[in-house]
């Protein structure tokens, strides 16, 4: 389960553009269908205006300036506007939103925004923030729930993802997603202390793998001095990866 | 890095981005184009003929509209020779007549004769219509990437080819 991908721990862009992924697929993974409709309109409204650019190009190179500023103009101006519009769309009505689809039987609509923020302390990790608003398709009520974690909870020190904490946060966090995935609902709670994720805690959680422990092990380095349930193949394991 | 190409669409909004940067730049450009009327608002000097004014690589804001008054003598105009795709930043010497019709003499600060030998054969004279702009700001030096890229066609690829490898390796 653990990605293989290494990214910088220190590019704050990149963790959440990896998290975004990972969210997406796991939606995806529980049978939740994606609505591309947000994303299918910006790409109409750039693309619409990029092609109005390669048009005024055209006519002005095959017919020169002169003969053709007025279209230039009414061009210039339109893609004045279809850009504005773009921003627009982007800035106020996407705010940051990365997924929205709704469950198989129609009858919830579930909508993510992310964003990321510096950590609250010099040498914390980043916190990656959510914006959950699940809807009621009949009854149109709607419930809003924020998550932030530090991005360190799903992150080994080396860079490396790893997707059941990850999950587990949403299973526990949002109750559609426990209920669509019921596995993760109960594993025990990652920590919110700061320390990221301890061995033990780890390993005394069902449903881990072994190559997830090994792939949390070698991030934690240091900390595997007392022996967890794991055998000695996990510490030797963590060694391999340090080098 | 290509892991964001494996879903299509998130390959066109990559796409899309870097296609709008060279948009942008370009409707702005035609927009500066529209509102000083000039087909190139904005030129590089290529040679020393307008110097101590204007240096090799000066870069030039050219404005081309008659608002409030009709072009003169003293003013530093830029012209292309029928013909010829180079541009030409002289100063207007002598005029003759009034209004679009007017009869221009240019005549480069740094050279010895006027422009005459310059313009195409069997034209004495520039008209208002062979008139691109007139300079009325400048910036020294900063032009002379340009040079450096007309000189250096190959140096073109290499940025563009830059700038697209940047945007697709960053996702914003």
């Amino acid at each position: 389960m653990a990605s293989t991908e290494k990214i910088t721990v220190y590019n704050v862009a990149d963790l959440r553009a990896t998290t975004d992924d990972a969210l997406l697929n796991y939606l995806t993974s529980l049978g939740l269908i994606q609505s591309h409709t947000l994303l299918d309109t910006r790409l109409a409204l750039g693309f619409s205006a990029f092609l109005l650019s390669a048009a005024c190009f055209a006519w002005d190179y095959k017919l020169g300036f002169e003969a053709t500023k007025q279209y230039t103009l009414v061009a210039v101006i339109l893609y004045t506007l279809l850009n504005g519009a773009l921003t627009y769309w982007i800035m106020f009505v996407e705010k940051g939103t990365i997924y929205v689809g709704k469950t198989k039987d129609g009858k919830t609509s579930l909508r993510v925004a992310s964003d990321s923020k510096k950590p609250r302390s010099k040498g914390e990790a980043p916190v990656y923030k959510l914006t959950i608003t699940v809807e009621d398709v009949k009854t149109k009520k709607t419930e809003k729930i924020d998550i932030e974690r530090k991005f360190s909870e799903w992150f080994d020190a080396s860079g490396r993802f790893v997707a059941a904490p990850f999950q587990t946060v949403l299973a526990q966090g949002v109750p559609l997603v426990g209920k669509l995935d019921p596995k993760r609902a109960v594993a025990a709670a990652p920590a919110t202390g700061g320390q990221g994720l301890t061995k033990e805690q780890v390993a005394a959680t069902p449903g881990y793998t072994q190559e997830i422990l090994d792939a949390i092990a070698s991030g934690l380095g240091e900390n595997s001095s007392s022996a967890a349930t794991g055998s000695s193949a996990n510490q030797s394991g963590g060694k391999k990866r340090r080098t | 890095m290509l892991s964001g190409l494996a879903n299509p669409r998130q390959a066109a909004v990559q796409l899309m981005n870097f296609g709008l940067i060279l948009s942008t730049a370009f409707m702005m450009w035609k927009g500066l184009s529209v509102i000083t009327d000039s087909p190139s608002p904005i030129v590089v000097v290529l040679s020393g003929s307008m110097e101590p004014a204007f240096q090799r690589g000066d870069l030039l804001f050219l404005w081309n509209r008659n608002v409030v008054a009709e072009t003169s003598v003293g003013e530093v105009v830029v012209y292309n020779v029928k013909g010829k795709d180079i541009p030409i930043v002289h100063r207007i010497v002598r005029k003759f007549g009034k209004g679009p019709e007017a009869k221009l003499l240019t005549k480069g600060d740094n050279n010895v004769s006027d422009d005459t030998e310059l313009y195409a054969s069997g034209q004495d004279y520039l008209v208002r219509k062979d008139i691109i702009g007139s300079v009325f700001a400048y910036i020294p030096f900063v032009g002379y990437v340009t040079i450096l890229l007309s000189e250096h066609p190959w140096l073109k690829t290499v940025m563009l080819g830059l700038m697209g490898l940047v945007v697709v390796l960053q996702r914003e």
